[in-house]
């Protein structure tokens, strides 16, 4: 205890000297922080974005349909298992989609392409459709229209108010057929989607393939990407083995691909920039020693046993560790806060091309937790490693040199 | 004068100088790596883009891209054809006939686009014969040869020399089928791609579809170099004002936001290293200050100006910058060149990579003014962190610093 406590002490004797290597620490915590939540924030926009036109970040669906994407592997969900889902903990939103194929008909053109039925109404929480259409009005909650997109609409020669006849197969073989005025016609950013087909009210599609009160799946959104796994532990416990829970990992297997490369180029960053940090604050702890030589030999010159003063010279790297970790711990807080609130602006010839496809042009900010705790304990560790050196330098003094330094 | 004792300086504690050297080398290195990783990633796609997929400019009836229907043709794509092909800008050009169509084995059946070429003409604008990983690129003079990918050989399950059918619609509407033999496998790095094109011969497909002869759906045309492609496309725009001419990026529009938004990220993660850099420069030089306060003092009392201590700072500052920059810029520049030889293998994650367009194998190279640029922010870097120690340091009363007690 006496020990720390000279330790302590000799922090404040010098004060300047003290407060440049409990600056280099504190810088150090602040950009690593600064760049983590960085990248969780580009990368949980990303999930964000794609999970949004693609998925949702949760499914659950017939067992056997991920493998048979068919209308007979539709399932019928009940009002107590809707319940339940929307009460599981940072679920947001939920919506049921009823998807197939259909044939679509106009005088003498045919085309085929997919039928979704979506709920309009929680649209905004998910896919967003609204912000693409490019004529005509959205769908309401029991509508009886439907929204073609852009090259179907313009292959079939169909305007705002045409009919256009749907042919497919229902549930079990049943015949589906009907005739549907066009509400709206959705032109997308991306080309491929142009071509997809046919987006109706759900309780439209159920009557169209006969699957009355069926989904083909439940889209799930929660908060973000991290809260994924723990509503996909309360839906397992919610749902049967008829019922299978997916997340969208799993419904996206090459976009997860893709992002493990992308977080492997993360991380390999953040190494870089560790190794700078502890390059940074082993070259003051260096200087530290250096100046503080000839008082390091008067010590053990005057009979001071060289491991106590190395674990003197420990405990005051690990003092300062603490408290550089702490404050910039501390001032990380808000610094990410604001750029949270105030996320920055991309350059304008970039923000066109985001707007274009509906993201936001801006650079996100993360603050899962690991963003702060991994930098203050990662900071901690190099400083640990770092503090060795003192002990080191110690230990190999040679006393008649150091006292003439 | 002043020069060489800020160089002698950096020298005087040479572990203190050489952690920070290193620290700036390391910095610097992986900085200009990533450039040059990122760049060579890029262009490898972009070539892919111009090489295999889209070549420089397309020519198409204004309708047909976003229609795809097959009665949207040009009539008379030939003389467009010879029309480009004259014009010394153009390497070479291809005319095609498009089918989107229903192809079926006797497993499975899968939605794609034939492209009916003609091999010979083809082969000059594209590269995909070198892209084949099984059987020939229409050798032979046999009728219905069919050259696909090899994602779509995979979900089909069929095999070189097997045989498939394919339904599509007549001119006039009516459906017709044809069946094909496979006599080529080819492979790019987009695995969409794969999925989607099919080849066949242009007579074979016109034939099927009972097209005119004469006409075409699409016109490709490959450039002599890049670069060129906008003002090419604006001088066949002028002359065919009735058709739609489209240089790739506008056919593509995705691959700009692509390529924007990684240089971005790129010079962000330079930025936030060259911050880290300043910071470790900036404790390291007040400690500097620090050791040396009774010493600059000494200068001081014995006639030495602000200006010349404040400059002797910046210097050794700058000294100590440089050498970890040209040390960082050496290192990367040759593994830079080792790598673009022997390619970066990231096959882990090839196949997210290739399904969007992406080579698995990434070939860093670098360019001389990213090598300008980045010596330049370090520099910058120096003088900005060198400003407070060295304001630090003039601000010293010679009398408190020469019985300052160290």
């Amino acid at each position: 205890m006496n020990k720390f406590k000279i330790a302590w002490r000799n922090l404040w004797r010098n004060k300047r000297r003290t407060m440049i290597t409990v600056a280099s620490i504190f810088f150090g915590v602040l950009i690593s922080t600064i760049m983590s939540s960085l990248q969780d924030g580009t990368y949980g926009n990303m999930i964000d974005m794609m999970v949004k036109l693609s998925s949702g970040y949760l499914q659950v669906q017939h067992s056997k349909y991920q493998e048979n994407k068919s209308i007979n592997n539709a399932f019928s969900p009940t009002k107590e298992m809707l319940e339940e889902i929307r009460s599981v903990d940072k679920v947001t939103s939920v919506s049921q989609r009823l998807e197939s194929f259909a044939l679509m008909s106009s005088g003498p053109n045919t085309r085929g392409g997919a039928l979704i039925g979506f709920e309009p109404d929680k649209d905004k929480q998910t896919s967003n459709l609204q912000n693409w259409m490019h004529k005509g009005r959205f769908l309401k909650k029991g509508d009886n229209g439907i929204l073609l997109s852009y090259n179907i609409a313009r292959h079939l020669g169909m305007e705002v108010n045409d009919t256009l006849v749907l042919i497919s197969q229902g549930y079990h073989g049943v015949t589906a057929a009907g005739i549907y005025p066009v509400k709206g016609i959705l032109k997308f950013a991306t080309p491929q989607l142009n071509n997809i087909g046919v987006f109706m009210d759900i309780s439209t599609a159920q009557e169209f393939y006969s699957a009355y009160e069926m989904v083909s799946s439940l889209m799930i959104m929660v908060d973000g990407y991290a809260d994924v796994q723990r509503a996909e532990k309360k839906l397992d416990e919610i749902t049967n083995e008829d019922h299978a829970v997916l997340t969208w990992q799993e419904l996206n297997p090459e976009m997860v691909q893709f992002l493990k490369s992308d977080k492997a180029g993360a991380v390999v960053m953040k190494a870089i920039l560790y190794i700078i940090i502890g390059f940074g604050i082993f070259g003051t702890i260096i200087m530290m020693v250096a100046e503080r030589r000839r008082e390091l030999g008067v010590m053990i010159a005057v009979g001071m046993q060289k491991i106590k003063l190395s674990l003197i010279l420990f405990y005051e790297t690990i003092l300062i560790g603490v408290i550089g970790v702490i404050t910039g711990f501390i001032a990380s807080i808000p610094v990410i806060f604001i750029l949270v609130e105030k996320p920055i602006p991309l350059p304008d010839e970039l923000a066109d091309a985001y707007l274009q496809y509906g993201f936001e042009p801006y650079l996100f900010f993360g603050t899962a937790s690991p963003v702060f705790i991994n930098q203050v304990i990662t900071v901690f560790i190099i400083t640990l490693i770092i503090s060795l050196y003192p002990v080191f330098k110690v230990k190999n003094l040679k006393v008649t040199n150091a006292l003439r330094a | 004068m002043i020069w060489s004792v800020s160089w002698r300086n950096v020298w005087r504690n040479k572990t203190r100088s050489m952690v920070i050297i290193t620290a700036i080398a390391l910095g610097v290195f992986a900085g200009v790596y990533t450039i040059a990783f990122m760049f060579g990633w890029i262009n490898q796609r972009i070539n892919a883009v111009i090489n295999t997929e889209i070549s420089h400019i397309q020519v198409h009836h204004p309708e047909y891209i976003e229609t795809n229907d097959a009665h949207d043709y040009i009539p008379d794509i030939k003389t467009i054809q010879s029309a480009a092909e004259n014009k010394t800008q153009v390497k070479a050009a291809s005319s095609r006939v498009l089918s989107t169509c229903m192809i079926s084995s006797a497993e499975t059946g899968s939605g794609l686009q034939l492209v009916g070429i003609n091999p010979e003409k083809e082969q000059q604008v594209t590269n995909l014969h070198e892209k084949l990983i099984e059987g020939n690129y229409f050798e032979e003079t046999k009728k219905n040869q069919l050259v696909i990918g090899k994602k779509l050989a995979d979900k089909l399950k069929v095999k070189l020399r097997s045989k498939v059918v394919v339904t599509l619609t007549e001119m006039d509407g009516t459906l017709t089928g044809g069946a094909f033999r496979i006599t080529g496998i080819y492979q790019t790095a987009n695995s969409e791609y794969d999925e989607r094109k099919a080849f066949v011969r242009a007579s074979d497909l016109k034939n099927l579809i009972k097209i005119d002869e004469n006409a075409g759906h699409e016109l490709a045309i490959l450039l002599n170099e890049n670069n060129m492609e906008q003002k090419v496309a604006d001088q066949l725009k002028a002359e065919f004002s009735n058709l739609e001419v489209m240089s790739w990026l506008e056919i593509m529009p995705d691959m700009k936001m692509m390529n924007e938004s990684m240089n971005l990220m790129m010079y962000i993660f330079v930025v936030i290293i060259l911050l880290a850099l300043g910071f470790g420069i900036v404790n390291t030089m007040l400690m500097v200050i620090l050791e040396r306060i009774k010493e600059i003092g000494m200068l001081m009392a014995i006639g030495m100006n602000k200006v010349r201590i404040f400059t002797m700072i910046v210097l050794e500052t700058i000294y100590l910058s440089l050498t970890g920059g040209v040390i960082g810029i050496a290192l990367a520049v040759v593994l830079t060149a080792i790598t673009g030889k022997t390619g970066l293998n990231l096959s882990l994650w090839a196949e997210g990579l290739n399904s969007l367009g992406f080579d698995a194998v990434i070939y860093p190279e670098i360019g001389f003014d990213a090598v300008i640029v980045v010596t330049l922010l370090v520099i910058l870097t120096g003088v900005i962190a060198a400003i407070y120690p060295a304001r630090k340091a003039i601000k010293l009363k010679p009398a408190d610093a020469l019985r300052i007690e160290m």
